[in-house]
């Protein structure tokens, strides 16, 4: 196709010879022709993506579409990667046109800027990819921990990371101890003569101090997980259902713009009325409590005197309200306690819930390492696409710089500038496809 | 053979319009694309006016960005001074790519209209607002809103279900 063979002089005479001139059907270098129709078909490539994209971000349950700030993009750092690469096409530019003018040196410092410009570009990628990762922003499951809706799935969802963070906790504590343990009891050995109790002693890891983490861990547990579970299972009310799942999605990782404040303010009244409702109750169980203890002290008393006076039948009487008693109080007992486990609950939720209306950004970002499920709506599908048109934008800088990375020990004089141009050609695409991504991506 | 051939076209061609370009006029591009940058910048800045109807914003956005790419094209890419083979190369590229999105057109506005129940369950929730807090704000009217509030209850009733077998 790039070469028509043309027979030019035929010869006549039969001598067989043909003499072929070579005449190109595009006035261009067979490289250059190949690098355009690669072009080509890259612009179908990036239009594919980029099209792809726009189906699924404006396709996307309205007002779901996470803002820029929702999953930590920067619109500076993007701002700068396109000033970055518009330097970068300049510079390999300027290469070739030293290359023509046959100034070797100069070009080659040109391509050394426009590849160290290219790794700039690709390092500011990577730091923001690292951002990302740590927010607990991947593109798939299992190390992806974002949620596309706050419903009960979520919440238990949490529920069980706590979990699993606390047992680990509880055993890193426990083998900690366990590595301390046998020391300490070597001591006693040496100190005195080992006791039958002392030995048969559980190891004080059994109740180990919970290190100030897990304590925080563990009082989300009770106190918040619980808490929005339980409202949003058991709840008549619909809103308070969703809010309460609302309020504990926002706490791990606030959307902007997002807080249940209304919420949060009517569900404080209502547990502080229900906990002043409790303690009422809980005084009137243990009035309850004191009374049937003085009865029962009282029917004790009779019972004694009616031992002594031997009567067979009063005795028998006064143990079955002895036995009705002990019932009772029992009851009673138990009713206290479960008031005092709601109270508990209830004044623990009141406790924290202003503290952690104070932190700015979250359960996630304060604590780290506690990596509970977050919840973005659509926040999947941006990973997806964002990672995918990146992660395909990175490839190609990735293999510009190599290519750049073979010429460079290269003389760049005019009869290798082709190689400037057709590595110069395909870079100037690259930054192409960015000035479409950047805006896409960061600005949208 | 053909190779070797191939190249001297190219040199000629690189020598003959020598004339073109110039560092001048490609710093002139490189300042002109910087200034398109900071102009889409400019619309997610406060001093943008029209932060209500995004719509204007992304159309601002793109027309400045086909601006940068025709400016890369033209004078970094050298296609202002190629002879007219560039038409067949990148018109038809273009023409495709143009295609390719607007026959993904429909799937945008089949998703943004309709929802199948299906992918109601699936779907990210909507904004805060539609949940509890403002919910009086909210357009009624929209059928699709209503759609979704009747397919929560739906939902909410069956998570109390659950929670109830669970709370037993």
């Amino acid at each position: 196709m790039t070469g028509s063979e043309t027979m030019t002089h035929h010869d006549e005479h039969g001598h067989g010879h043909l003499k072929l001139a070579y005449q190109p059907s595009l006035p261009i270098p067979n490289g250059k022709l190949c690098l355009w129709l690669f072009l080509s078909t890259e612009i179908m490539f990036f239009a594919g993506l980029i099209g792809a994209y726009i189906v699924l971000r404006f396709g996307a349950p309205s007002g779901t579409w996470p803002k820029p700030h929702d999953v930590h993009l920067v619109e500076q750092i993007g701002a700068f990667n396109t000033f970055v690469l518009i330097c970068s096409s300049v510079t390999i530019v300027l290469g070739l046109e030293a290359a023509k003018l046959n100034r070797s040196g100069t070009a080659r410092l040109w391509l050394l800027a426009t590849f160290l410009l290219g790794c700039l570009f690709l390092g500011v990628k990577a730091v923001e990819y690292k951002s990302k990762f740590s927010h607990g922003i991947y593109p798939q499951a299992p190390r992806s921990q974002i949620w596309d809706r706050a419903d009960l799935n979520y919440a238990s969802a949490v529920r069980l990371r706590l979990a699993e963070y606390i047992a680990a906790e509880t055993a890193k504590g426990q083998s900690g101890a366990a590595t301390t343990e046998p020391a300490a009891a070597d001591a006693k050995v040496e100190g005195a003569p080992p006791t039958g109790d002392a030995a048969a002693a559980p190891p004080a890891a059994a109740k180990p101090p919970a290190s100030p983490e897990q304590a925080y861990a563990e009082t989300l547990r009770d106190h918040l997980v619980y808490w929005a579970e339980s409202t949003a299972a058991r709840s008549d009310d619909m809103a308070r259902r969703q809010g309460a799942l609302n309020t504990l999605a926002y706490f791990i990782y606030p959307l902007h713009g997002r807080k249940p404040a209304q919420f949060i303010e009517r569900e404080t009244t209502l547990q502080q009325q229900e906990l002043a409702k409790l303690n009422d109750e809980a005084q009137k169980l243990e009035k309850d409590q004191q009374r049937l203890e003085r009865e029962q002290a009282e029917l004790k008393s009779k019972r004694t005197k009616a031992e002594t006076d031997n009567q067979a039948d009063a005795l028998k009487e006064l143990d079955d309200q002895l036995l009705a008693g002990v019932k009772s109080s029992l009851g009673v007992a138990e009713q206290l306690a479960s008031v005092n486990e709601r109270r508990g609950r209830m004044a623990g939720w009141l406790k924290l819930v202003p503290e952690l209306e104070q932190l700015k950004n979250g359960i996630n970002e304060e604590h780290h390492h506690l990596r509970l499920p977050i919840h973005i709506p659509s926040g999947n599908m941006w990973a997806s696409t964002y990672f995918l048109m990146t992660g395909f934008h990175a490839i190609h800088v990735a293999v510009g710089l190599l290519a750049f990375a073979l010429i460079l020990p290269k003389k760049l004089d005019a009869r290798n500038a082709h190689l400037l141009e057709n590595t110069g050609l395909y870079w100037h695409f690259v930054d192409l496809v960015w000035i479409f991504l950047f805006p896409l991506l960061y600005l949208f | 053979m053909t190779t070797d051939h191939s190249q001297k076209p190219g040199h000629g061609h690189g020598q003959a319009d020598h004339g073109h370009g110039g560092t001048g006029l490609y710093i002139k591009v490189f300042l002109a694309l910087c200034v398109l940058t900071s102009m889409s910048f400019f619309t997610v800045s406060d001093f943008w006016p029209f932060h209500d109807t995004p719509a204007v914003g992304w159309v601002f956005m793109m027309a400045v960005s086909c601006t940068k790419a025709l400016l890369v094209m033209t004078f970094f890419m050298h296609l202002l001074w190629e002879a007219n083979w560039k038409y067949v190369l990148t018109i038809p590229a273009s023409m495709m790519s143009v295609f390719l999105v607007i026959a993904l057109v429909p799937d945008v506005g089949q998703r943004i209209r309709s929802y199948s129940e299906e992918r109601l369950i699936y779907a990210a929730d909507e904004s805060a607002e539609v949940h509890g807090e403002a919910h009086e704000q909210h357009d009624a009217t929209d059928d699709e809103a209503k759609k979704h509030d009747e397919h929560k209850h739906d939902e909410s009733k069956k998570s109390k279900a659950h929670g109830e077998t669970e709370g037993s």
